[in-house]
């Protein structure tokens, strides 16, 4: 089981040199601490995520490592070497922001031919690489052009092309495709993922789209409030979250309430009306047997039963309170009573609903996962 | 960023300015109180007597006379300038749009001299409104209007026209347009939706517009000058008088340093005074 | 509401108040272009009978030649150190907390409320006490103190408007301080810095009470040149002046709303 200070240095991160690492950064904007002591080693290669709602220093902690902030406290390493007061400019890192930042007086091959103008290189080898870059967004031919005449889309691989042409120690994604329309969002997703495997490029890439997280990273940072919560991959962050905050943030999560009925070292039981299931007890450490704790259930991990409920499977009773058709299948919402201050929600095929269950029916559930975590329970 | 770079060279040359500035106003501060020794363009020694002079009743009305005259100006420009402001943010049509904007802002570039010169002839004797007056019938003696404090103040309204309308403009183009449509979705008039959501909301932009239309009348000097000919007396008139006729700088000093202290506190009081209106919205 | 799509009695009335209100506006330049053209030398209106000669007059009028000239000199001096000082002050406001920061932007934005008259009398009273004379530099600081705050209003607005993130981009990409001024932030303020040169001339070529206070007979400008003119002369002379005046006023904002779009320059356009 992860314990707290295993979130610095998980056990499944490589024994290779990092290329970011940051000891401890802490950024204060007057009174308000927007980043409390930030641990994080990202290896070479990797697609870390720093993911979280607005305000929760994702940018912040971007921006230090990108050298546009000066940090409060602590240290940040790129490739080894310490640039915690290097200016921005000498950092070699590459950047694409959320609206490109494209310069609009320059043509897209000046925009991509900018970084390594600023190197000195020669014009051959400038016009050479840009040519490579153009080639590798699929932009050939775009060169002349002004950046307010391509679409989004484009604009988004100009900006992609510009920052990766400098070959930088490490590339940094600002909510790149929330500019963009849905369909395209999807596209341009596996097109940079692809990209960046194909060059194996170190990235960081801030979002507070658990999708965009979910489906792209190696690793997730979960940061909420200027802390960063967790540091896993993203199955682990999904089954298996490390507090009450990233539980609830990533995912939808249905809460139980429930009464801690006996702890050992790894795992504890958790009591709720007749049903008892093991979680893990690392995040219900200190409580002792009698607790009361709240019990976070995936919507697909409640299942119906069926009947008057078999022998073999104890189970909650509850009732339909309401149901949402949502295509390839429909929300439930029942109502559990004493078991949960809120309607749980289970996801059912569309092909039994609506006819199967009526608002108002009484349905028995149970949940069917080994990846269950309680939290102690919070008060309101 | 903790590096601030070229601070010193974007800074320096703007402090060099503003201690200029800051010098010219030390030297009406010092002047303001050494006495005057007629016939000499030197100062005698300290004396608060330039101070106590203006307190006699040629100066004392001319001061208030200027209040009044700015109170007036301001008042009337901003009574003329909102409409046009408002059409100017809200009318649609490009051309129209750009129409308003240059027939109502090119009078501030070509200074007072030109434009108090062409009031002079709309105004005069022989001008224009006489004479269109007299060929229609209505009069046959001329009206005098020259030499007047309503010529004056009809040509200083011209002259604080077109900074009012752009400072109202600017504030009421920043108010969205979905507070108006939701007032009147809400069954206002749209008398009560400009009196209760549009005006509260442009008051900055009235507030700024008027204290400029103030501190510019009471800047004018021209305008009083050529078409109040010695009969409209103002600060800026017996400060140039003082100065130029009687070369008597300390008194001059003086009194410029008193129209300054009066016009910033009609501003201070101004901005204050205005405050309640801002809160109409909530009633 | 003056200009909504449905003409209610409301909006007719708005129309009509504002075309009253730009007639009152435009009347005095009609009326003095008619004058112009006054072919008698007697201030009178309508006018007899036509002709071009006080055009002439104007053009060859010995003091009014010498003010334009003087005015050029003082207008492209004072315009320029106001646009240097100005944008430069304009970036450190922008960008950078220092100290005073407050105390001299108010000061330098000042002379938009303290009235002309006390500048010009301070500046002579100072020049006086130094025991300088009158000569132009002394008219140029007190043109760069009127116009500064205009320029710095006008550069300050293309900063806000300017992407800093455009900024950020350049230095990630290896640019040095200077570079990223001098290839993305200048290149991007072209407008603003334009604009606000032709601010500050326009106003410096006409700025009259403190340049009457701060100019002797060899410094003197054409305002002032005009404005010693008609206490003298009651003749068109000024007229056809005041038309040329107008006609090129009107002409360089046209231009200008053309290139940069005025509403955009007087911050009376919403973004």
């Amino acid at each position: 089981m992860l314990t707290r200070t295993d979130i610095a240095t998980p056990t499944s991160l490589p024994a290779e040199k990092p290329v970011v690492q940051l000891d401890g950064v802490t950024k204060r904007f007057g009174e308000a601490i927007a980043l409390h002591e930030a641990w994080l080693k990202i290896v070479p290669g990797e697609f870390m995520t720093l993911l979280g709602p607005s305000g929760c220093g994702k940018t912040t902690l971007l921006n230090l490592i990108a050298g546009f902030l000066d940090a409060d406290g602590g240290e940040i390493f790129i490739d080894g070497i310490l640039v915690t007061e290097t200016p921005a400019h000498k950092r070699e890192i590459g950047i694409v922001f959320q609206n490109y930042a494209l310069f609009p007086h320059m043509t897209v091959a000046n925009n991509i031919a900018y970084g390594l103008k600023t190197r000195g290189i020669g014009a051959d080898e400038i016009k050479r690489r840009v040519d490579e870059a153009l080639a590798l967004v699929k932009l050939d031919g775009f060169g002349d052009r002004k950046p307010r005449q391509l679409s989004g889309g484009q604009q988004q691989r100009v900006a992609l092309a510009r920052a990766l042409v400098i070959r930088p120690k490490v590339l940094l994604l600002d909510e790149p495709f929330s500019a963009l329309d849905k369909n395209l969002r999807a596209s341009m997703q596996i097109e940079l993922k692809e990209i960046q495997q194909r060059l194996g490029v170190t990235t960081i890439f801030v979002t507070h789209d658990q999708g965009e997280a979910l489906s792209m990273s190696d690793r997730i940072a979960v940061m909420s409030a200027g802390r960063i919560r967790q540091i896993a991959a993203p199955q682990d962050i999904y089954r298996r979250p490390q507090d009450r905050f990233v539980a609830s943030f990533i995912g939808d999560a249905n809460v139980l309430k429930g009464k801690l009925s006996a702890v050992t070292d790894a795992v504890a039981q958790v009591t709720v009306g007749s049903l008892s299931v093991e979680v893990p007890a690392a995040p219900l450490a200190g409580l002792a047997a009698g607790a009361d704790v709240d019990l976070f259930v995936r919507p697909e991990h409640l299942v119906p039963v069926d009947g008057d409920g078999g022998p073999a499977a104890p189970s909650l009773a509850g009732t339909v309170r309401t149901q949402v058709f949502q295509g390839g299948h429909v929300d439930l919402y029942i109502d559990l009573g004493e078991h949960a201050a809120q309607p749980v929600l289970l996801r059912s095929s569309a092909a039994l609903a609506p006819s199967k269950w009526q608002t108002g029916d009484v349905v028995r559930v149970r949940p069917v996962s080994a990846d269950l975590v309680a939290f102690p329970k919070q008060d309101g | 960023m903790k590096q601030r770079p070229f601070i010193g060279w974007f800074v320096s040359p703007a402090a060099l300015v503003a201690l200029g500035l800051a010098a010219a106003m030390a030297a009406i501060l010092q002047y303001s109180v050494r006495a005057y020794v007629p016939g000499s363009l030197d100062v005698g020694g300290l004396t608060l007597e330039n101070f106590t002079a203006l307190l006699r009743p040629l100066y004392a009305w001319a001061f208030w006379g200027t209040i009044l005259l700015c109170l007036l100006t301001a008042t009337f420009t901003l009574f003329l300038a909102y409409p046009v402001a408002y059409a100017l943010v809200r009318v649609r049509s490009k051309a129209l749009k750009s129409f308003i904007l240059i027939a109502s802002v090119t009078p501030l570039f070509l200074g007072e001299v030109v434009r108090t010169y062409s009031w002079m002839i709309v105004l005069g004797n022989n001008g224009f409104i006489n004479s269109v007056l007299k060929s229609l019938g209505i009069i046959d003696r001329p009206l005098q209007m020259m030499f007047t404090t309503p010529g004056v103040v009809a040509a200083l309204v011209h002259v604080t026209m077109p900074i009012m309308v752009i400072m109202l403009a600017a504030g009421l183009s920043h108010i969205d347009r979905n507070y108006e449509k939701a007032a009147e979705s809400l069954g206002a008039s749209p008398v009560r939706c400009f009196l209760t959501v549009t005006l509260p909301l442009s008051m900055p932009g009235i507030v700024a517009g008027f204290s400029t239309a103030f501190a510019w009348t009471f800047s004018a000097f021209a305008t009083p000058q050529l078409i109040g000919g010695g009969k409209v007396n103002t600060v800026s008139t017996l400060v140039y008088q003082l100065g130029f006729a009687s070369f008597n700088f300390p008194f001059a000093a003086s009194l410029s340093l008193a129209g300054l202290v009066m016009t910033f506190a009609v501003i201070a009081l101004m901005k204050r005074a205005m405050r309640p209106v801002e809160r109409l919205g909530e009633q | 509401m003056p200009f909504s799509m449905r003409k209610s009695p409301l909006a007719l009335a708005g129309i009509l108040l504002v075309a009253i209100i730009l007639g009152f506006v435009m009347l005095p330049a009609i009326v003095v272009t008619i004058t112009a053209f006054n072919d008698k030398a007697i201030l009178a209106f309508p006018p007899q009978s036509y002709s071009w000669r006080w055009f002439a007059r104007a053009l060859s009028y010995g003091d009014f030649q010498k003010g334009f000239w003087n005015g050029l000199i003082v207008t492209a001096w004072a315009s320029t150190i106001a646009l240097i000082v100005g944008s430069g002050f304009a970036l450190a406001l922008h960008r950078y907390a220092f100290s005073l920061k407050s105390t001299l932007e108010a000061v330098l934005l000042s002379p938009l409320v303290i009235p002309h008259f006390t500048i010009g009398l301070g500046l002579l009273i100072l020049s006086a006490q130094l025991t300088v004379g009158r000569g132009f530099p002394l008219v140029v600081l007190a043109h760069v103190i009127l116009v500064l705050p205009f320029v710095l209003r006008s550069v300050f607005i293309s900063l806000q408007n300017l992407d800093g993130r455009l900024e950020l981009a350049a230095s990630s990409l290896g640019a040095s301080p200077r570079r990223v001024l001098f290839t993305v932030t200048l290149p991007l303020l072209v407008p603003g810095l334009v604009s606000g040169w032709l601010f500050a001339a326009i106003l410096s070529f006409n700025e009259f009470t403190a340049t009457l206070f701060v100019s002797n007979q060899a410094t003197q400008t054409l305002p002032v040149a005009m404005y010693n003119y008609v206490r003298e002369y009651a003749d068109p002379t000024l007229a056809a002046l005041s038309v040329i005046y107008i006609v090129v006023t009107a002409l360089l904002l046209t231009l200008a709303n053309l290139f940069f779009g005025l509403g955009k320059i007087l911050n009376v356009d919403a973004h």
